[in-house]
């Protein structure tokens, strides 16, 4: 009886495991297949291609979109280790009138709904002038999420270090680079691979704030991909594969770092 | 010396400038700019014209508004409940099962869909529905459904497109809900088993009672995320067939780009933000309730 049952379990965790996986085992085996056949089962090897991947990497305007989303999100997670840093170093080691009431609109930022002040936040960047530019697709990047985290962590590091720093004649700013950071590696590791899952993922805002192509990223052409070569099956799944790889390889080498800050975004609500 | 002090104390303003200039420019410039237009005729184009409150008595007279609430609604009652059950579920499920293998690839592949964006999710999804793949017709033939069918379909699009984000979502809140099952601690449990409870008993009368703050945080995140549903939907239907699966947001979109309606859409998506910070005020009371119980 309490064999079966345990059996029962596995088999039910099996099938939820193939329902995660399969669309995505299904999206690179299309990838890999030449159109002719791809509705067909026939996995053998001499039936697999490249070629959808040579034809999406010989494109200019995929190399376009490409590259755009690595600038963006690169771009994206230094910016906001930056704010991040510095603003969480000040809130948790310097004293100054207002810290407390000044994180406290901080943390009220978090509450503003990301999804309901879209299109008045397309209106702010378009009042000033960046529609179609990296800066309208970086700068808003940056989220009070990161200080919070950053200021969590440096919050733990004893007085005492920086106390003997400021004793050999260290300014703050140095006692920030030389003894903070490398301290609080692993949070600012959370930080930036949270960053720079969002900003490559992101598809709203860049729908929203660029028209050009040489301002689009991936995820748009994927959209644009799916209207446009609806026919060519591989072809667009092999851009999906391209979108999807990059995320998927950091959680594998990086599991631990996530459910990290997933714990805390789940309290910082 | 002086000088030096003046500069001191204006230091750690320096630290704080940057975030406090992006989210000044960005998240209190977004709600300055969407209470200021709201009150206006505004095109995008032309200069927006003081209308006074034209716009929000609109809002009572908009039957497609009315409609974008519902579908809204209907979506969210399906994410909701289903994400919640499903993330507990499986939670408890791999939490039974830690140290084996089965256990940690569901843990991680249940996080796959999670972290995929939305545009590759919605191609992969529309491929494997809309591609009439012999196999994918039979695993839905069980059901009774054709799979071909769910998304052009006004009656079926939402509740496809509802489990596809349950889908991506419920990997989510099961981490949460694992982290929160492990900080359990086993004497709970031997002691229970000590008088002879079951695994029944267990379950109901010891982890669903200390799961139950986590459960009711995940109810409000994945509330607050249903309500502002638009990436999902954007890439599976478009909002269509006939704006069945159109939600609150993505009208706001439709307004400001495909309507010349900005000055409406303020209105619009100012509903929605309150309808949204209400459900976090509630939240924020929740914790503090929770905070002082401990």
């Amino acid at each position: 009886m309490k064999k079966t049952s345990r059996l029962l379990v596995d088999i039910f965790l099996i099938i939820t495991i193939l329902l995660c996986i399969l669309p995505f085992l299904y999206m690179i085996l299309m990838s890999l297949k030449s159109t002719v056949n791809a509705y067909d089962f026939d996995f053998a090897l001499s039936k697999l291609t490249l070629k959808h991947y040579k034809n999406i990497f010989t494109n200019s305007t995929f190399i376009r979109y490409f590259f755009n989303s690595v600038f963006v999100a690169i771009s994206g997670v230094l910016l906001t280790l930056f704010t991040s840093c510095t603003a969480g170093f000040a809130f948790a080691k310097l004293k100054f009138r207002g810290n407390d009431k000044l994180f406290f609109l901080l943390i009220l930022s978090m509450l503003v709904p990301s999804g309901a002040i879209l299109v008045p936040l397309y209106l702010v960047v378009r009042g000033l002038g960046w529609v179609n530019t990296f800066r309208a697709l970086i700068l808003p990047l940056p989220t009070a999420f990161g200080v919070f985290v950053m200021r969590n962590a440096i919050m733990a590091i004893p007085e005492e270090l920086i106390e003997s720093a400021k004793i050999d004649g260290a300014t703050t700013s140095k006692i920030l680079r030389t003894v903070i950071l490398p301290l609080v590696k692993s949070s600012m590791l959370t930080v930036a691979i949270f960053t720079f899952i969002g900003a490559w993922n992101n598809f709203t805002w860049p729908l929203i704030i660029t028209t050009d192509d040489a301002y689009r990223t991936l995820p748009l052409a994927l959209k644009a991909m799916q209207t446009q070569y609806d026919t060519d099956i591989g072809l667009t799944m092999a851009c999906a594969t391209c979108t999807f790889l990059p995320p998927f390889i950091f959680y594998l080498f990086l599991q631990s770092k996530f459910e990290e800050g997933m714990s805390m975004s789940g309290l910082k609500g | 010396m002086k000088k030096k002090k003046g500069l001191s104390v204006l230091a750690p303003y320096l630290y704080i400038a940057p975030i406090a200039m992006i989210l000044l420019t960005f998240v209190a410039g977004s709600l300055i700019l969407a209470i200021y237009f709201s009150f206006t005729k505004y095109n995008i184009i032309t200069p927006a014209q003081f209308n006074g409150l034209f716009n929000y008595q609109r809002l009572f007279r908009d039957s497609k508004l009315h409609l974008c609430i519902i579908n809204t609604l209907k979506i969210a009652a399906i994410i909701v409940p289903f994400e919640i059950v499903s993330s507990t579920l499986f939670a408890i499920l791999i939490s039974s099962r830690k140290d084996t293998v089965l256990g940690k690839i569901a843990k991680a592949a249940l996080f796959v869909p999670v972290l995929s964006s939305s545009a590759v999710i919605g191609t992969v999804w529309n491929t494997i529905l809309n591609g009439g793949h012999p196999a994918v017709k039979a695993i839905f033939g069980v059901f009774g459904i054709d799979p071909t069918l769910l998304l052009g379909s006004s009656k079926t699009a939402f509740i496809a497109v509802a489990f596809i984000i349950v889908w991506k979502g419920m990997g989510y809140y099961m981490v949460i809900t694992l982290a929160s099952l492990t900080s359990i601690s086993d004497t709970f449990y031997e002691a229970a088993k000590v008088d002879g409870a079951t695994k029944w008993d267990c379950l109901t009368k010891i982890t669903l009672p200390l799961l139950k703050p986590t459960i009711i945080m995940n109810i409000f995140l994945s509330t607050i995320s249903a309500m502002q549903v638009f990436d999902m939907v954007y890439t599976m239907t478009g909002g269509g067939p006939s704006m069945s699966t159109t939600t609150l947001s993505m009208y706001a979109y439709q307004l400001t780009f495909k309507g010349n309606k900005a000055g409406y859409a303020m209105a619009v998506s100012n509903v929605l933000m309150l309808i949204v910070l209400i459900i976090v005020l509630f939240q924020q009371r929740f914790i503090k309730h929770e905070n002082s119980e401990i």
